[in-house]
């Protein structure tokens, strides 16, 4: 994800102190950032977490095995943690048990982001058709309920070839595509929601790697129990943060230097000395209130091993505001 | 309220046009109206009070008591509400209907169902010929819905049936599923001969093989079916009697057209 800056440690210092010195004002600190906000020791570090609009949806993946239909599930989600270079973010939501799916098997729920509906449209019927209708024995449905839809058989039904035969039934239409191994079954449409957010996150300080990469571990399995969210980078984790732009021409993005632990003696750093190792949690939902309680949780889980652990502190990255209207303030969250 | 509730008289001298008596065709008509409908088909005019004891005032659910074969078009065109029968009725039961409810208790003459776009008919006993099929006038057989019959079915069920669900529980006649475009006809029971004849697509579901297979259907042998699943949770759902499974002998067909419908066996 593109941060700026996130989360401030010190208000009144860096850039902004000079800044307001060359004016010949006196930077104040920004409100609250003293205020000392601890769980269990661990200092939440009164900011927010800026996100963004995006588009998503939701599909049900299923197989013959549970196995299997995370096979699909997980090739579907590849390569999609950010829409700067993937042009989607995904994850898989939760698994889905036979009497959870139209077809009586095991299943997969997966969630689909993008910034556009004609780029989560394409995102699609690119993942489906390569990713999944090419799994053994899957099958896909809508698993969002919408007036604004996504195609999903309706344009995968053209690999039949002439072939295939629509159903409808309990008036949803679905797909017979003959393939190698039978048929693959595969939903009309699925349910589109504009009301999407991408980017939610929480940046985690801590003294050790080992600390910091234990502590979000926790929190990304906690946040996977909370519906209508992923955690779209690899193993719920981002240890590259990054700011907007970059002193080489045509780099959009390059390394979130206050955050950097190897450049707290160059740069304007947003770390105490002592912190080593900083790993964020992005955060994708259906929902902006899915995203908040998700936060929440991962909040309560990071700091569940207290200070003695090694974590320092909780922050969260942002734009100053600029960006978009989804602002988690950490002190409402963990209220 | 109470359903509004037609109780025949005695048996009808001629056959009765009943499709005026809908809950859209009744709304905000007085019970002295309702009595002055004619619903005769011969010289001799006819009318419900002539015919017909009423009882109950709701017209969103409309009741007919003591009915028999020549009591047609019941239902014809219902765009609303529910229709129950108790007794038989006669053709065109249900006829190019779009949406609600129709349950006969008895048996229903030819063309229940045909050309009907959607809602839903469930009848107890038998149906006539064409039942799905098409009703005269029109191209294509029903375009929607679900029809079941819980006797044996007449010949042509669903004659250039377009889509929707046809489910016969006691048999059917010949050409079922005749010339049929798309949707799905499960019939359980003995089936008469020449089914599928001209099938372009669609799927007809039998649970056991006829004893006359039409030589332009092509065997693809016994295979797992997934949307099979898909339709026996429907019935799971709604109708906890029947069963589909997941298996069955596909047969590929008719090649004497499209070619790309199929007979499902039920393995």
């Amino acid at each position: 994800m593109v941060r700026p800056h996130g989360g401030v440690l010190e208000g009144g210092q860096g850039r902004r102190a000079e800044r307001a010195s060359a004016r010949g004002q006196v930077a104040r600190p920004r409100t609250g950032v003293m205020s000392k906000l601890k769980i269990k020791g661990v200092e939440i570090i009164e900011t927010f977490a800026e996100a963004f609009p995006m588009v998503g949806t939701r599909i049900i993946i299923t197989a013959p095995t549970q196995k299997w239909a995370l096979i699909a599930a997980q090739t579907m989600t590849g390569f999609a943690t950010s829409v700067i270079a993937c042009g989607a973010e995904a994850g898989i939501e939760r698994l889905l048990t036979p009497d959870e799916t139209l077809d009586g098997r095991p299943g997969v729920a997966v969630l689909l982001f993008a910034m556009e509906t004609g780029k989560l449209q394409t995102q699609l019927r690119n993942r489906v058709g390569q990713c999944v209708l090419t799994s053994p024995g899957s099958a896909c449905f809508a698993g969002l309920e919408d007036e604004k839809k996504l195609k999903l058989g309706a344009s995968l039904r053209f690999f039949g070839d002439g072939w295939q035969m629509s159903k409808v039934i309990g008036g949803r239409r679905f797909w017979r595509i003959p393939v190698m191994d039978g048929e693959f079954v595969c939903e009309q449409t699925t349910g589109l929601t504009k009301k999407a957010v991408g980017g939610g996150n929480l940046l985690v300080l801590g003294r050790s790697h080992r600390a910091v990469l234990s502590a979000c571990e926790r929190a990304v399995k906690a946040i996977g129990e909370v519906p209508e969210v992923i955690t779209p980078f690899p193993g719920g984790i981002v240890r590259s943060g990054s700011k907007v732009g970059s002193k080489y021409k045509g780099q959009i993005a390059s390394t979130n230097d206050a955050y950097c632990p190897t450049l707290k003696g160059a740069v304007n750093t947003a770390l105490p000395l002592n912190v080593e190792a900083v790993m964020e949690i992005v955060i994708d939902g259906l929902t902006a209130p899915a995203i908040a309680l998700a936060m929440r949780v991962g909040i309560y889980a990071i700091a569940k091993g207290g200070a003695s652990e090694g974590i320092t502190h909780i922050t969260a990255g942002n734009y100053g505001g600029n960006l978009g209207p989804h602002h988690f303030h950490l002190k409402e969250i963990i209220a | 309220m109470s359903a509004l509730t037609f109780e025949l008289r005695t048996e009808p001298a001629q056959r009765l046009d009943l499709s005026p008596l809908t809950p859209a065709g009744l709304a905000g008509m007085k019970p002295r109206n309702i009595q002055a409908i004619a619903i005769g088909t011969s010289r001799q005019a006819l009318t419900v009070g002539d015919v017909f004891k009423l009882k109950g005032t709701d017209v969103a659910k409309l009741r007919f008591v003591g009915t028999d074969a020549r009591c047609d078009f019941i239902g014809q065109g219902l765009t609303e509400g529910e229709i129950t029968v108790d007794g038989d009725a006669g053709a065109y039961l249900g006829s190019k209907m779009r949406v609600g409810k129709i349950a006969v208790s008895g048996s229903v003459g030819p063309f229940a169902g045909a050309s009907m776009r959607g809602g839903r008919i469930d009848i107890a006993r038998n149906a006539g010929a064409n039942a799905g099929g098409m009703a005269v006038g029109e191209a294509h057989g029903m375009r929607g819905g679900r029809l079941s019959i819980g006797g044996k079915a007449g010949a042509l069920l669903g004659e250039r049936m377009r889509r929707g669900l046809i489910i016969g529980r006691g048999g059917a006649g010949d050409y079922a599923a005749a010339r049929m475009i798309a949707g799905t006809i499960l019939v359980k029971g003995r089936i008469g001969r020449w089914a599928g004849y001209g099938l372009r697509r669609g799927s007809l579901i039998l649970d056991k093989e006829p004893k006359e297979l039409l030589p332009t259907f092509g065997d693809c042998g016994t295979l797992d079916f997934n949307w099979l699943r898909l339709l026996d949770l429907q019935f799971k759902a709604n109708d906890s009697r029947f069963r589909v499974g997941y298996r069955a002998r596909r047969l590929i067909g008719d090649m004497a057209v499209l070619g790309k419908g199929e007979m499902l066996i039920l393995a």
